[in-house]
């Protein structure tokens, strides 16, 4: 008989707390890339989302919020965006009624997972992985950026104004981000481990 | 090196890749042999400006026409190749016939 198969979390630690810093995993969300199709699909996408969402799709690396709170729009290159929400809403299917003809819709939820990295002086932390200028002149609340963390490509989204973070990881490196992320955490590092919870 | 992504803002090399010259255009079915093969195989080596390919591959996935200095790597200008290529599209349509 088939051994039953089980879910396993992307980061087998729960979360790491380092000078009231918090490193954690978030929930698993909904992800659904949309990618404009040519010609008139990008402003019909952009007509639809606004009408159903109440949100202009961000030309620029941003996020926005629907109207209704409950999914976010990522810019993730140009006429590309990713559609986040908390899992059990359909996002799917609710975009597919939506745009499905305008746009290539492809659910990206079992791709990513999400660090969470929280607690005063994460900008320093964020900044010793990640290359570009986390400054608040530059960076600030739903600033996105896709970049590298270390070797490992991120998606990386502030989401608070004292500056909370949300990494989006393949999940198959999302270990090694998490521990990258501790030793930054720790300055000079010993093993995640040691201050797991 | 840095390169201000049209999109992304000003970056580091490590996410982008060098793809080739910017320069060289696909000749007609019917060019010359020697034409293809100037195509496929020959680039010059410029000392001074060059336009040339890169893929923002840790970013957003754009191609990018540069031209950068040979000798110095500053950068003179950053473009879309969508744009570029669009742009000369519209322009071999004006004029007709493809050279």
């Amino acid at each position: 008989m088939a051994d039953q198969l089980f879910p396993v979390p992307p980061v087998k630690y729960g979360s790491l707390r380092v000078g009231g810093m918090t490193l954690e995993q978030s929930p698993f969300a909904e992800t659904v890339s949309l990618g404009a199709f040519l010609g008139a699909g990008r402003d019909e996408l952009v007509n639809r989302i606004h009408e159903m969402f109440g949100v202009i799709l961000p030309e620029h690396p941003r996020a926005v919020h629907a109207a209704d709170g409950r999914c976010t729009f990522l810019w993730n290159g140009p006429g590309q965006w990713l559609a986040i929400a908390v899992e059990g809403l359909g996002l799917l299917s609710r975009l597919r009624e939506v745009c499905g003809d305008v746009c290539a819709l492809t659910s990206q939820s079992d791709s990513r997972a999400i660090l969470k990295l929280s607690g005063p002086n994460v900008r320093e932390v964020a900044s010793r992985l990640v290359p570009i200028d986390l400054h608040p002149r530059v960076f600030g609340k739903d600033h996105v950026a896709s970049t590298l963390a270390g070797h490992i490509p991120v998606i990386i989204w502030q989401t608070e104004d004292a500056p909370t973070y949300l990494f989006l990881v393949f999940r198959s490196l999302a270990a090694s981000l998490f521990h990258d992320f501790s030793v930054a955490l720790n300055g000079l590092s010993y093993s995640e481990t040691d201050s797991c919870v | 090196m840095r390169l201000t992504c049209p999109s992304c803002g000003s970056r580091g090399l490590e996410e982008f890749t060098y793809r080739g010259d910017a320069s060289v255009r696909r000749p007609a079915a019917d060019a010359s042999e020697q034409a293809w093969v100037d195509y496929v195989y020959l680039r010059d080596n410029p000392c001074g400006r060059h336009q040339e390919l890169w893929y923002h591959g840790a970013g957003c996935r754009s191609w990018l026409v540069v031209t950068r200095d040979t000798r110095t790597h500053e950068i003179f200008d950053v473009r879309n190749a969508r744009d570029v290529a669009l742009t000369e599209r519209q322009t071999d349509a004006g004029q007709g016939e493809i050279a």
